[in-house]
């Protein structure tokens, strides 16, 4: 389990000690490694995590409205309007990079032109 | 008056201050991981490509630059952990054009990104970048863990890009056995509605996923762990190590909820990647069609990625030359535990050297 990573001295007492105590964890490790690959225990986190997404669900719906309400009163941009913007703005990306490609492409073949042109 | 003996001496006081003092730094700051020198060259949305500065002169380096794609809800920093033990400092040393295609935070207006998005844009881009900047039409491409699936889909989509060499480390591919791995049994149909799940958070919250992977070996990840450190407060070395990998291993990224979404849905589930049903932008993503090189590392202890997700890809690819490299370690262990350096990165480099130039 832990691994000391220097000489040991056998008549330690603190170190039978750490060997009994590593000796427990790992019979402790390979048991709970069964635990958690079983049927049981996935059903058992399927429905805490179903639990928790009932128990927030509500809250979260009344918050998102009220900030979103609060927001447009105050005239300031709601979550959508900002996604909405970055979501243009990754297209812009996307034509300028476009464009990159091109005038790598342009810059690639004048420079083989040019190669060319010497080597005649 | 009889004097009385402490039990303690003052000397072993003072050691258990420093320890205690260890103890409190390294749980409690981050390592300055991620320190090899890099530059962006290229950026989209939030993904970044990095070129690693070379070590050797351009006369000394291998013809074919290197790109790493990792996985989507870690840093990639763990390719490049602390001087001395850094795989890109490794590869550096040893000639290669190194990129890294970061993937960035995703943010609230990226939640619906899968490998329509990964494979089919990000990538193809940021490949056509790096073979600008390295002025070559050949390249190599290696995937880690999600990184792994990336690659070997893009690989499959785009045999004709120029991708000379594909190196896979751990890469959970087939999802046949869906018994063989923690993760593929907790999300099961019958136990775990990730339509539910993705529709609450959009994006995968990051300590979700975290305890996901920790609670596959608990005691090793929640006790174990500290105790081999406090075992080894004396040792500078190991307490290094443990504070540069405990700084990676906290600090992760929420993952969209498209793949997500697709990961448990399409592969784990339907296991389509292998099937060869899984579409990215309309077009089938058919692993038969991968003809790079491929050079496949699996870690024969991965909890993570059992070794049969990993194996079955080698009679599917139509490369002629391909090698399945199997090692003992863990999931992380083989790219950054104490044989990383002795074993797995010289077989791949020496793997890679053959096929550079």
């Amino acid at each position: 389990m832990s691994e000391k990573q220097n000489n040991s001295n056998p008549f330690d007492p603190f170190e039978m000690w750490r060997g009994m105590r590593d000796s427990a964890l790992d019979v402790w490790a390979k048991a709970m490694v069964q635990v958690v690959n079983t049927d049981a225990y996935a059903m058992a986190t399927g429905k805490s995590v179903e639990l928790y997404l009932t128990a927030i669900a509500p809250f979260r719906e009344v918050y998102e409205k009220m900030v979103t309400q609060a927001l447009q009163q105050s005239n300031m941009p709601t979550r959508s309007d900002v996604v909405s913007l970055a979501e243009r703005l990754t297209n812009i990306e996307r034509r300028l990079d476009d464009l990159d490609a091109k005038l790598d492409e342009s810059e690639l073949r004048a420079g083989r032109a040019k190669a060319k042109g010497e080597g005649r | 008056m009889m004097a009385t003996q402490s039990p303690v001496t003052p000397e072993q006081f003072k050691k258990l201050e420093e320890q205690l003092g260890t103890l409190m730094r390294v749980t409690t700051t981050r390592y300055p991981i991620d320190q090899t020198p890099k530059e962006v060259i290229w950026t989209l949305n939030k993904a970044k490509l990095w070129r690693y500065v070379p070590a050797l002169p351009a006369e000394k380096r291998h013809r074919v630059p290197l790109i790493f794609s990792f996985a989507l809800m870690n840093r990639p920093s763990i390719l490049d952990l602390r001087p001395g033990n850094s795989f890109v400092e490794y590869m550096l040393a040893h000639g290669y054009d190194l990129y890294l295609l970061d993937w960035g935070v995703p943010g609230y207006e990226d939640r619906h990104f899968n490998m329509d998005e990964y494979v089919g844009d990000l990538m193809p881009r940021a490949v056509r970048k790096m073979k600008s900047v390295a002025g070559s039409e050949e390249f190599s491409m290696l995937g880690w863990c999600i990184g792994a699936i990336l690659a070997t889909a893009y690989a499959a989509l785009y045999p004709d890009s120029g991708l000379r060499n594909l190196l896979l480390l751990t890469a959970p591919l087939d999802f046949t056995n869906r018994e063989a791995n923690g993760f593929t049994r907790w999300v099961n149909e019958k136990f775990f509605d990730v339509d539910r799940v993705v529709e609450t958070f959009g994006l995968i919250p990051p300590e979700m996923i975290q305890y996901g992977a920790k609670a596959l070996k608990p005691v090793e990840n929640y006790i174990g762990n500290y105790l081999r450190l406090w075992d080894n407060l004396d040792n500078p070395e190991v307490v290094e190590s443990w504070h540069a990998m405990n700084t990676w291993v906290n600090d992760n990224i929420p993952m969209t909820g498209g793949f997500f979404k697709q990961l448990i849905q399409e592969l784990f589930r339907e296991n389509k990647l292998m099937k060869g049903t899984l579409k990215v932008r309309g077009e089938r993503v058919d692993v038969g069609r991968i003809r790079a090189n491929l050079l496949n590392v699996i870690a024969m202890a991965d909890h993570i990625t059992p070794p049969c997700e990993s194996e079955s890809i080698m009679n599917r690819v139509s490369s002629e030359d391909k090698e399945l490299f199997r090692l003992q370690g863990g999931h992380i262990g083989i790219m950054t535990g104490s044989s990383a350096r002795k074993i797995t990165w010289p077989h791949i480099e020496n793997w890679l050297r053959q096929r550079s130039d």
